[in-house]
């Protein structure tokens, strides 16, 4: 599968404080990626930096595509926009050159979903958090992109909302969008996300498996492969040492693909079994 | 670019933020023509000048409309923080140019002049009036809330640049003739005083022009070197 964006060694400083000290990742199109970390250790810098929109010190975002549409959403919309719900949404959707008749069919619909059609005619100043916060996430879905990028999504959503974020998420990726998604407290993410990674020190870390990828793993064990050759394969999720074997821990999805790169690189595979994370555990 | 500058007037139309500074300036012009006759060239001189602060004003104003985050929002829907830019200037220098028209035809309405305004000094007038608006606007742009965080520097930034723009004249000549050519570096807003007042009003081609495409240049620099001073802020 080839890359939509890839980061180079991203650094990032706020006046003597290094926030992001050097972060390099793939991202692959229909993935969904969660980005977990403290309050203040760059996570949002680090997400409107693949959104194009926070300059960076040194390193490269690059896009395999050029014409890629980005939908992002803040962690906190701005409250002080002057405009309906509708009126907003009609402005950025020309902005953005969606056709009138489209957006005359899509902005009612969202706004239904979301439960704002009540408040369609309240200025967006005069909404609630939340109400705002839809308004944040519809902007950004009005025309489905390429990559979504939500930087707290459910901050101030009833659970209503949230259940609805998450259909609509479904069915973005479903229709290949990639999502990369921070989140806090909230665990209704967890039975979409594909990877999750932890950025700890102004560096990132591949995090703990989840709960979907911890159902689809499988185990592919290959002997005479260097353990160089495979490192740095970005659809391997874990890869453990053997005496005379790798064990290479891999997601269902890619397997066949792994299984493939192994062969080219003349292993000999010794088995490949589906397992659950916790089997693995117990060893 | 067309939908961003629409949404720009709507939304400054909205937030009441063109209040002070057209309010301020239909008063100044309004006080200016108390008295009549006046002289034309001279009059229209000194307008251009009241309008050069307040499109600075102004744009002070319209790039301050956007929160940083939704400024963020609407560089993505629109792909380029430059066009971005582009269309919150346009917008900027669509109200400039409505401002220029109002201090140039309120004297001819309200016979404020002492003779007719012929077409030649008319249209010099008033395209001295968009030239010092563009000018205004672009100095302006510079000190706006993305370009300077702190509120009180960017005014009184911009407040020290137009003061030095209007003494750069005079700081021309009481600067030792080996660094005189400094005070070019200061916005020219006055620049074209001198030609008109010296101006009888008869041929174009007896007005030295120099000023005026001096200003032009002056205003196109600013604007590409803020476009792109802009896009590496982010």
């Amino acid at each position: 599968m080839g890359e939509l964006v890839s980061l180079r060694d991203i650094r990032k400083s706020y006046g003597r404080k290094e926030v992001l000290k050097g972060i390099s990742l793939s991202i692959e199109p229909g993935q969904v990626i969660a980005v977990l970390g403290s309050n203040g250790t760059g996570k949002s810098t680090f997400l409107r930096i693949i959104a194009g929109i926070e300059s960076l010190n040194a390193g490269q975002v690059l896009f395999t595509n050029n014409s890629i549409r980005i939908g992002y959403v803040p962690e906190r919309f701005p409250k002080n926009i002057r405009f309906t719900p509708v009126e907003y949404l009609h402005y950025i959707g020309e902005i953005s050159g969606i056709p009138a008749i489209t957006l005359k069919e899509r902005i009612p619909s969202f706004l239904q979903r979301f439960g704002l059609d009540q408040f369609s005619n309240r200025r967006i100043g005069e909404l609630s958090k939340g109400n705002i916060q839809k308004v944040g996430i519809v902007q950004a879905i009005l025309q489905p992109p390429d990559l979504l990028i939500l930087d707290e999504p459910v901050s101030g959503l009833d659970a209503e909302a949230q259940q609805e974020l998450l259909k609509i998420l479904k069915e973005l990726k479903a229709s290949g969008t990639t999502i990369l998604l921070t989140y806090h407290e909230s665990n209704i993410f967890e039975c979409m996300v594909d990877r999750t990674y932890e950025i700890k020190e102004g560096l990132l870390y591949e995090g703990a498996l989840t709960k979907k990828a911890k159902e689809d793993l499988k185990l592919i064990e290959v002997k005479h492969v260097e353990s160089s050759t495979i490192q740095g394969w970005n659809d391997i999720l874990r890869i453990e040492e053997q005496a005379d074997s790798l064990l290479l821990f891999v997601g269902l999805e890619n397997s066949d693909q792994v299984l493939a790169r192994v062969l080219e690189a003349k292993g000999n595979v010794v088995r490949v079994v589906t397992v659950e994370m916790e089997e693995i555990r117990k060893g | 670019m067309k939908d961003l500058i629409k949404y720009t007037l709507h939304d400054y139309l909205r937030s009441q933020k063109y209040f002070p500074p057209t309010s301020t300036y239909f008063i100044l012009i309004l006080i200016f023509y108390t008295y009549k006759p006046n002289p034309i060239i001279d009059s229209y001189a000194v307008t251009a000048l009241i309008l050069f602060v307040t499109s600075a004003w102004l744009c002070m104003s319209v790039l301050s409309l956007d929160a940083p985050v939704q400024r963020q929002i609407m560089i993505l829907h629109i792909k380029s923080s430059h066009k971005y830019y582009i269309a919150k200037l346009i917008a900027i220098w669509l109200i400039a140019v409505g401002l220029a028209v109002f201090a140039f035809v309120y004297p001819l309405v309200f016979g404020m002049f002492a003779e007719p305004v012929s077409l030649k000094v008319g249209f010099v007038s008033l395209a001295n009036h968009i030239l010092l608006a563009t000018l205004g606007i672009s100095i302006a742009s510079f000190f706006n809330k993305s370009m300077m965080e702190s509120t009180v520097n960017a005014y009184g930034g911009l407040v020290l640049t137009l003061i030095l723009s209007f003494a750069s004249l005079g700081i021309y000549k009481v600067l030792p003739s080996f660094i005189k050519y400094v005070a070019w570096l200061l916005p020219p807003a006055v620049s074209t005083q001198i030609p008109l007042i010296q101006w009888d009003g008869e041929m174009i081609g007896e007005l030295s022009l120099i000023p005026f495409i001096w200003i032009f240049i002056y205003s196109v620099v600013l604007f590409i070197l803020f476009l792109q001073v802009a896009r590496l802020k982010k």
